[in-house]
C-alpha cells in the first residue's frame, strides 16, 4: 500500500488550492476545511506509521519510473515518526486558531500548505525534492509569521524570508556538487555513487559543507539562528506554536537523512574532521543558546533561543554517529517538538487571559491562571530533562551515545546545557508562582472567575499528557525504530 | 515627500497603448504556444504561463490598472489558479486510482495518452502560474496605492 | 591561470554572481534592492548549474528525426527551471511583505525603518 505516500503531500495541498477557492464563495469555510484536511492527514500518517513499524521501509516511485531516473518516495522509521508529529501538531494546533483571531482563508490555504510541504520533506527519497519541499514549507512559513498585520511580523517574514532563502540556495549549491561529483540525485543511489567518487575528494567535502551550512540556517543554528527570535515572538500565538513546533524539526530531520542515508556513516568514518567540526559547532549552539536564553526579557524570545539550544542538542546526537545517539536525537527531535508546541500554546493563553508576555509582567501569575501557568511550568521542567518526561529520556539517550563515542565534551555541554535551561525557566517558575506583582502593572483582560478551561488551554494540557506518555513510552519506541537504525548503519 | 503620498502609476501614452494594443494577441498566442508545446520541445507550463502574465502587466502598463482589474476580476485569477492545482492533483490521483503510481501517466492507455497526459499537467502549470502572477501584480498594486496607516 | 579563465569562465561568472548578491543584500539599506541581490544570488547558483550540463559540440536535447550524436543534458536544464519557479515565489512574497512594511513605516530604507521602531 505505498499509495499512502504520494497521498500524504497531494491532499493537504488539493485542500489548500480547494481552500482558495471555496473561500471565494463561502468566507467563512477555510476552517473546516483545514479541519478535514489535517484530520485526513493523521489518518494517513497513522496508516503509513502501522505499515513502516510493521513491514519495513516502503518506496513509492513517482510516475512509475525506476530510481534512479525517477522521483522516489521513502518512509522508513524516522520518517514516520516525524510525519506522524507534523500531521498530529498540525491538526492539534488547528483547534488553537478557531475563533480568536480572525483569518481569512488565505491563513488556513498557507497552513495546509505548510502541513503538505513538511509532509513533502519527511516523505522524499531525493534530493532535489528535498530542496523543492523545503522551500515550499519556508514559503508557507514565511506567509503565515507575517500574518499577524503588524509591521513588526512583517519585518520578522522578511527577514526569515531572506536569511531562509540564503540558506536553502546553499543547500541547493551543495546538491549541485554532489549533482556533478556522481550524475544521479536519488538518495539511496547517492549514497553509493558517493563513495565510488571519493569521500576525501574535494567536490565531495564541499558539497557535505554547504548542504550542513544551508540546513543549519534554516534549523536555526548558532551563529545562523537571527532571524528566528524576531519570527516566533511577533508572529501570531497560534503561528509560533506551529512553525516551532514543525518547520524546524522537519530542517533537522532532513540533516539527519541526508547524513544517515547519503553521506553514511562511513563518510565520517573517512573524514573524522567533518564529524568533529559538525559536533563542536552543535555544541556551541547548545551552550550559546542556553545563555542567550537567560538574558532575554520576552518571553517567546527565550523560548525561540532554547529552541536554537535544543536542536543544537539535536544535530550534535545525530553527528556522533552512533546508535544510541541516534535513537536519543530522534526521541528528543520528536519529544522538543511537543514541548516546544506545548510551550508556546501555554505562553498564548497567559497572554490572552493576563496579557502577560515578559518575565516581568509574569510575576504572581499562578492565581490569576492556575491551569496556565501549571502546564507552562511542567512543560519547562520536561524540557529541563526532569524524568519521567521525553527532555530526559532524550538527553539520556545522547549523553550515553556520546560517552559511548568518548566525546566526553558532549557530555559536558548537556550538563551545562540542563543547568542552564533551568536557570532560564527556574527564573519564570518562580517568578509565577514566588513572585510580587509589580503595583499598577496588571493589564485588565479576562475575568478573574473561576478557571475555565478553553480549547487553547486544553491543547496545552494535551500537550503535558503527551509529553509524561512519550516519556514513558520511549523503550517502546526504541524497539520500533530498532530495524531503521540497523538499515542507516549497515549502508 | 510627506504631504501627498498617493502615487499614480499610470501615465497616459498614446504610443504605448497603440504599440501594446497590436502586440498584445500576439503575444497571448505566443503564450498559449509554449504552454502547449511542454511535453515535445522546447517549452512547458511555467514558461508559457510567465509569458501570458506579462502580457496581463503589459496591458495594464498601457491602460492603467482600473480597467485591467475590471476585465479580468479577482475570481477569474482564484479559479484559475486553483483550478489548476486541482486538474494536476487528478491528473495524479486518477492514475492511482487505475492501479498505478502517482502521475503514471501509462496507466491511461497508451503513449498518446502519456503524451496528452503531459500537456494536460503543463496547461494547468500554465493556468497557476499565469494566475498566481497576475494576482500577485494586483495585490502590489492595490497594496502600493494607499498612503501610509490609510490601509484598508 | 590564463588557462582556468579561458576554459572555466562559467565558474567564474557564478562566483562573481554569487558574490555580487550577498554584497547587494548586506551592503545596500534598500529593502528592495535587497531582494534583487538575493535574486543575482540565486541566479548565480542557477548558472552553475545549468553549465554543468554542457557537452561540447552536443545537440539540443529534443528527439526528433534528425536529432543524433551526444546531447547536452537536459536534467539541469528542468532542475533549474524548478528551482526559477521556487525563486519568483520568493521575490513575490517578499515584495508582498515590503508593501506592508511600507505601508506600516513609509520607508524603504532599513535604517530609517530601525529609527523609527526605536522610536515607537
Amino acid at each position: 500500500m505505498s499509495e499512502l505516500l504520494p497521498l500524504a503531500i497531494v491532499l493537504p495541498i488539493v485542500a489548500s488550492a480547494a481552500a482558495v477557492i471555496v473561500g471565494r464563495v463561502r468566507e467563512e469555510s477555510g476552517w473546516y476545511l483545514a479541519l478535514i484536511g489535517t484530520a485526513v492527514q493523521v489518518v494517513l500518517a497513522i496508516g503509513i506509521a502501522t505499515q513502516v513499524f510493521g513491514d519495513g521501509r516502503i518506496t513509492h516511485h513517482l510516475a512509475g519510473f525506476p530510481p534512479p531516473q525517477g522521483i522516489q518516495l521513502v518512509a522508513d522509521g524516522l520518517s514516520a515518526a516525524v510525519l506522524s508529529v507534523v500531521a498530529v501538531v498540525g491538526f492539534v494546533v488547528l483547534g488553537y486558531t478557531r475563533g480568536s483571531e480572525t483569518h481569512r482563508t488565505a491563513f488556513y490555504a498557507g497552513y495546509l500548505l505548510l502541513v503538505g510541504g513538511l509532509a513533502g520533506v519527511t516523505l522524499t527519497g531525493d534530493l532535489f525534492n528535498m530542496y523543492v519541499f523545503l522551500e515550499i514549507t519556508g514559503l508557507a512559513a514565511y506567509a503565515l509569521v507575517a500574518s499577524a498585520n503588524t509591521g513588526r511580523s512583517a519585518l520578522a517574514g522578511l527577514r526569515y524570508l531572506i536569511i531562509g532563502t540564503i540558506g536553502a540556495s546553499l543547500f541547493l549549491l551543495g546538491v549541485g556538487y554532489a549533482f556533478v561529483a556522481t550524475g544521479t540525485l536519488n538518495m539511496m543511489d547517492l549514497s553509493a555513487e558517493l563513495a565510488a567518487a571519493g569521500y576525501r575528494s574535494r567536490l565531495v567535502l564541499a558539497s557535505f559543507a554547504l548542504i550542513v551550512t544551508g540546513l543549519a540556517i534554516k534549523i536555526a543554528l548558532f551563529p545562523v539562528h537571527t532571524w528566528q527570535p524576531e519570527a516566533y515572538a511577533s508572529a501570531p500565538d497560534s503561528v509560533s506554536t506551529l512553525i516551532s513546533a514543525l518547520v524546524s524539526t522537519a530542517a533537522a530531520y532532513a540533516i539527519a537523512r541526508i547524513l544517515y542515508s547519503v553521506y553514511t556513516v562511513e563518510f565520517f568514518t573517512a573524514v573524522p574532521t567533518a564529524q568533529d567540526l559538525l559536533v563542536y559547532a552543535a555544541a556551541l549552539s547548545v551552550l550559546a543558546g542556553s545563555v542567550l536564553a537567560v538574558l532575554q526579557s520576552e518571553i517567546k524570545r527565550m523560548l525561540a533561543y532554547s529552541s536554537v539550544s535544543q536542536f543544537g542538542l539535536v544535530v550534535a546526537a545525530f553527528a556522533l554517529a552512533n546508535q544510541t545517539a541516534f535513537l536519543g536525537g530522534t526521541i528528543h527531535l520528536v519529544g522538543h517538538a511537543v514541548m516546544k508546541g506545548g510551550l508556546f500554546a501555554a505562553a498564548g493563553v497567559i497572554a490572552i487571559r493576563t496579557g502577560a508576555r515578559t518575565v516581568d509582567e509574569y510575576a504572581d501569575l499562578a492565581a490569576e491562571a492556575p491551569i496556565a501557568t501549571g502546564t507552562f511550568a511542567v512543560l519547562g521542567l520536561a524540557l529541563v530533562g526532569v524524568p519521567p518526561a521525553v527532555g530526559f529520556v532524550g538527553k539520556w539517550y545522547i549523553a550515553l551515545g556520546a560517552v559511548a563515542e568518548g566525546v566526553w565534551i558532549i557530555a559536558a555541554v548537556i550538563l551545562l546545557s540542563t543547568l542552564l535551561t533551568l536557570a532560564y525557566f527556574a527564573r519564570v517558575i518562580e517568578r509565577m508562582y514566588f513572585g510580587m506583582d509589580v503595583p499598577g502593572e496588571t493589564a485588565a483582560v479576562a475575568d478573574g472567575g473561576r478557571p475555565t478551561i478553553s480549547p487553547k488551554l486544553a491543547i496545552a494540557v494535551a500537550a503535558v499528557v503527551a509529553v509524561i506518555v512519550m516519556g514513558l513510552g520511549a523503550t517502546w519506541f526504541a524497539s520500533l525504530l530498532e530495524p531503521t537504525m540497523e538499515f542507516l548503519f549497515g549502508l | 515627500m510627506s504631504a501627498d503620498r498617493r502615487l499614480r502609476p499610470y501615465v497616459e501614452s498614446n504610443v504605448i497603448m497603440t504599440v501594446v494594443r497590436i502586440l498584445s494577441p500576439f503575444v497571448l498566442t505566443y503564450g498559449l504556444f509554449v504552454m502547449f508545446h511542454g511535453a515535445e520541445s522546447a517549452g512547458g507550463g511555467f514558461q508559457g504561463g510567465a509569458i501570458v502574465a506579462a502580457m496581463v502587466i503589459m496591458l495594464a502598463f498601457a491602460y492603467g490598472m482600473e480597467p485591467t482589474r475590471q476585465w479580468l476580476s479577482n475570481r477569474l485569477i482564484v479559479l484559475l489558479m486553483g483550478g489548476g492545482v486541482l486538474t494536476f492533483a487528478g491528473v495524479g490521483l486518477g492514475a492511482m486510482v487505475l492501479g498505478g503510481d502517482f502521475l503514471e501517466y501509462l496507466e491511461y492507455g497508451s503513449v498518446t495518452a502519456s503524451k496528452y497526459g503531459i500537456e494536460l499537467v503543463e496547461l494547468s502549470i500554465g493556468g497557476i502560474v499565469s494566475a498566481a502572477l497576475t494576482g500577485l501584480f494586483f495585490a502590489i498594486v492595490h497594496g502600493f496605492e494607499f498612503k501610509r496607516g490609510e490601509e484598508e | 591561470m590564463i588557462d582556468l579563465i579561458l576554459t572555466r569562465y562559467h565558474y567564474i561568472a557564478a562566483i562573481l554572481l554569487l558574490a555580487i548578491g550577498l554584497y547587494m543584500l548586506i551592503a545596500i539599506k534598500n529593502l528592495v534592492a535587497k531582494v534583487i541581490g538575493l535574486n543575482i544570488f540565486q541566479t548565480g547558483i542557477f548558472l552553475f548549474f545549468i553549465t554543468t550540463g554542457m557537452v561540447t559540440g552536443g545537440a539540443p536535447p529534443l528527439l526528433g528525426p534528425h536529432a543524433e550524436g551526444p546531447f547536452v543534458s537536459p536534467l539541469p536544464h528542468v532542475l533549474i527551471l524548478t528551482a526559477i519557479v521556487v525563486g519568483v515565489s520568493l521575490t513575490a512574497v517578499a515584495l508582498t511583505l515590503i508593501v506592508r512594511i511600507y505601508a506600516e513605516y513609509g520607508s524603504l530604507r532599513e535604517d530609517i525603518i530601525r529609527e523609527v521602531r526605536a522610536n515607537e
